[in-house]
């Protein structure tokens, strides 16, 4: 019945009017119409679940063609990429053996095989490229660049830069210009096998050698480094031999396009066009061997272009040549000749401008180049004639310079540490710019030198106000001072080399506070005497211990020439006044100050400083034995007082000799106003 | 393979500059292996590593030994962009090689765009006195004028060897801290910092 129905249903003249009416008319009452009904519901299920089973099978089936296509497709990928090796090598086979026979053969035949090798290689290039762009995924447009080519390629190990663990396996390409690193598509179906990763432009790539690990190199692309290891040590090898081959291509290649760019043009021009005549001219003009060359009459755009590119040698190298040409030869057409002399010194102007604008400083200006840097635009400048701007200009940059240098000079630590330092770096770069500016900026030019005489002076009054702000005040000891006076003037020594004095300049600075500081001194110093002296008792010491004694003792050791053992008595006692010790020394180390900071302009405040103090001593020991309160010790006191004048300023006076070259003539009066103190002590006895 | 890992603070990259033969190369190994190369091979450029303990505390030393040749001039710029700390060789024997540390100074001076980064002067072959073109007072000269430490060494009897290369190792790491405070410590330590220096003149 079912088969009947189905056979029905699929009858290709099936027409469901003429079935339903056929039904009608065979079925009587509604029961039977119902059981039709049901019977053909029922075929319908049946036809769908099995068209559904069928639907299901055909997708299997077509799943599995695709994998099957698939597959193929990467067969065929790889048959073609075998292909194109083996034609490469085919090629490459050719073309040694084309070169090979160059030699010999004559040279129309050998040109007409470098056109088609020539273009074979070209073929292959762009085949070269173009498989990586369809191996590599988001990786296009790789055949655009001329002249790009592979280099070479290969599979590597990413390490990871810091601990050298394993990262990922890539495929990275080398091309003339750049770099290429793929990782890998791990389910692949297309001919693509990689993904694109990253691109790095050689002229931005620094490959190094790793040499504590296994078969690695390493790329430093600021601010990334990338660690990549090698199958063996022959690869790697071939990969830095590459990337150096590479290199060195990119290196000629702007080094050829440099010289093209700076290459001028006009003087090759000018070789031709000054021998040949220019048709074009006016036609009575062309016996006459002075008509305007066609270099010259490009001679402003040419300049501008110099001008623009930064070209500054050829621009006055062109400048000069022009001058000279419109000089020797006076051009027939004024009105050409003006203008173009019009046109030349708005360029000279131009030029000196910018060359200015070089040497100008300015705070977002680097100075790292410091000096050398402007050499070049001092050179020129010299050179167009503008040697007093150059001359300003650079000594406004070596101000600029020593400021920066001395900035870095922290303030800290001890006075004299902080003055040594700060001394060292500007004398020392003084002596630098001074040589650079002697002997390679602007020799022998009278002029110059004196306005850098001039500028020196500026310099070091600006330092030596600085210095006697920070170092020159009411706090600070003669001694630190007096060293401070030394540091500067063995630092200034550096310039003596270069015959430039600037000691006196220091010291001109210096007078007026060392001057005050020394009477400052005095006048602490002659209230300590006073002070001391007013608690003196006129008593021998007593050091209570031989340790005490001893060290006493090796203090003034080395200054034999007080005879200092010979006053002591018994253990420990000493026959001096502990004030007169005390006093004898303090005045030590004020002479020893005070010597190291003596200058001619000096000498009178130091000589009345020096007998100021010892005449208020000397006053004291005077007073003390006219007085009847120290009656009995008049001895003592004799001794002490002989101490002090005999051995004391004897020493301190041969000391002052020994500087100076004469005898202070205070010092000596000390001895006569002593002597004074005593014929009225003698007088009273 | 199997080694710990390491922090990125505790890897300190030095680059060796100077022309070409002054011994960067040899300083270098004696560094890394304490062993004096004789023969002489052009380096192109070549990374070390080592372990040290500096001041009680483990750190790596990463060592790129560059081209001195004037070949290389040109690329150098890459090279030195990645060093945070550099040690400029230049032979006492060899008055040219002093001339030219003058040219690599401003280079990394460029390139670093840092005027205080780690650096030390080195004037090796220390142990070829009787050749001696270039006095100490002329390099201590230019050192103090970069304001930088100048050391004498010589890779052959290594003296001096570990020092340049711990002092250096300890600068950057230094500065490496200060930086890190800065950043971290907020305005604090910067105005800190800033009292010590005098702004003059």
């Amino acid at each position: 019945m079912m088969d009947v129905i189905i056979q029905k249903l699929s009858a290709p003249d099936f027409s469901p009017e003429n079935y339903v009416q056929e039904l009608t008319q065979r079925c009587v009452g509604s029961q039977e119409l119902e059981q039709q009904r049901l019977r053909i519901q029922a075929l319908a299920e049946e036809t769908n679940t099995l068209l559904k089973k069928n639907v299901y099978r055909h997708y299997m089936q077509f799943i599995e063609t695709a994998k099957e296509i698939s597959h193929l497709e990467g067969e065929m990928y790889q048959l073609c990429h075998q292909l194109t090796e083996q034609r490469a090598l085919l090629a490459a086979m050719t073309t040694a053996s084309v070169r090979g026979e160059k030699g010999l053969q004559s040279n129309g035949i050998g040109d007409e095989c470098d056109g088609n090798k020539e273009e074979e290689k070209e073929q292959k290039r762009r085949q070269q490229l173009i498989d990586i762009g369809e191996a590599v995924e988001g990786c296009v447009s790789l055949v655009d660049i001329p002249g790009r080519q592979l280099m070479y390629d290969g599979d590597l190990l990413e390490l990871d830069p810091i601990d050298n663990t394993p990262l990922q396996r890539v495929h990275a390409y080398l091309l003339t210009d750049t770099f290429i690193i793929a990782s890998w598509i791990l389910n692949r179906r297309s001919p693509t096998r990689y993904k694109y990763e990253a691109g790095y432009e050689l002229g931005s790539l620094a490959v190094v050698n790793v040499r504590d690990l296994k078969n690695a190199f390493k790329l430093l692309v600021f601010p990334d480094t990338r660690v990549f290891q090698c199958s063996n040590s022959q690869t790697k090898k071939e990969w830095l031999e590459q990337f150096e081959e590479a290199k060195k291509l990119l290196v000629s290649k702007e080094k050829v396009k440099r010289e093209i760019s700076v290459e001028p043009k006009s003087p090759a021009r000018s070789d031709t066009l000054e021998t040949s005549m220019n048709p074009f001219e006016e036609p009575e003009e062309i016996e006459t061997p002075d008509e305007t060359p066609e270099w010259l009459l490009e001679v402003a755009e040419d300049l501008d272009v110099f001008i623009a590119q930064r070209h500054f040698e050829q621009a006055y190298k062109l400048i000069e040549k022009s001058t000279e040409y419109l000089e020797k030869n006076k051009l027939s057409n004024d009105l050409v000749a003006e203008d173009l002399k019009r046109k030349l010194d708005s360029r000279v102007k131009t030029l000196t401008n910018v060359l200015t604008k070089e040497l100008e400083v300015s705070p977002d200006k680097s100075q790292q180049g410091g000096l050398r840097a402007a050499r070049r635009a001092v050179r020129l400048l010299n050179k167009l004639g503008k040697s007093t701007q150059a001359c300003d200009l650079m000594l406004k940059l070596c101000s600029s310079l020593l400021k920066t240098q001395l900035k870095r000079v922290k303030l800290e630590g001890a006075a004299v540490k902080y003055v040594t330092r700060l001394a060292t770096v500007f004398f020392s770069n003084l002596a630098e710019m001074v040589q650079e500016f002697q002997f390679k900026a602007f020799p022998n030019s009278p002029q110059c030198a004196s306005v850098l005489i001039m500028w020196l002076n500026d310099e070091v009054n600006i330092l030596m106000s600085h210095l006697i702000k920070q170092v020159l005040v009411k706090q600070t000891s003669l001694s630190t001072l007096s060293q401070c006076v030394i540091a500067l003037h063995t630092q200034c020594s550096q310039l003596d080399g270069l015959g430039v004095d600037v000691k006196y300049l220091v010291d001109g600075q210096l007078r007026p506070g060392l001057t005050r500081a020394l009477t400052d001194t005095r006048d602490k110093l002659i209230d300590a005497v006073k002070l001391r002296s007013g608690e003196d008792k006129w008593h021998p010491t007593n050091l209570n211990t031989k340790q005490q004694r001893d060290k006493l003792l090796s203090e003034f050791s080395n200054l034999p020439a007080l005879q200092f053992e010979s006053y002591i008595t018994g253990d420990f006692w000493i026959g001096l006044s502990a004030n007169t010790i005390a006093f004898a020394r303090l005045y030590l180390s004020l002479i020893e100050d005070c010597l190291l900071l003596i200058t001619p302009d000096l000498t009178h405040t130091i000589d009345q400083l020096l007998y100021d103090v010892f005449s208020a001593q000397l006053k004291h020991v005077g007073n003390s034995l006219n007085s009847e309160r120290f009656r009995n010790e008049r001895q003592f006191i004799t001794i002490n007082g002989k101490f002090l004048v005999d051995k004391l300023l004897k020493h301190c006076n041969e000391l002052y000799e020994k500087k100076v070259g004469v005898r202070c003539k205070k010092l000596d009066q000390l001895k006569i106003d002593y002597s004074r103190y005593q014929v009225t002590i003698t007088s009273y006895i | 393979m199997a080694k710990k890992p390491v922090s990125p603070e505790a890897l300190h990259k030095v680059i060796m500059v100077g022309s070409g033969g002054v011994g960067k190369s040899a300083l270098t190994l004696q560094f890394m292996y304490d062993e004096f190369v004789e023969n002489y091979e052009p380096t192109k450029a070549d990374s070390y590593r080592k372990e040290v303990v500096l001041d009680g505390e483990e750190v790596q030393i990463d060592i790129l030994d560059t081209a001195g040749q004037e070949d290389y001039a040109a690329i150098r710029d890459n090279y030195f962009r990645s060093g945070e700390g550099f040690l400029c060789v230049f032979s006492i024997t060899e008055d040219e090689s002093f001339q030219a540390i003058q040219e690599f100074r401003e280079q990394i001076l460029r390139v670093k765009n840092d005027e205080n980064i780690p650096f030390l002067l080195v004037g090796n072959k220390g142990d070829l006195q009787d050749r001696r073109k270039v006095s100490y007072a002329e390099a201590q000269g230019r050192a103090q004028q970069w304001g930088v430490p100048y050391v004498e060494t010589s890779a052959k009897t290594r003296e001096n060897v570990d020092k340049v290369f711990f002092d250096l190792t300890r600068e950057i790491r230094s500065r490496k801290m200060e930086d890190t405070k800065t950043s971290n410590g907020g305005g604090k330590d910067k105005s800190k910092r800033k009292k010590l220096k005098c702004i003059i003149l």
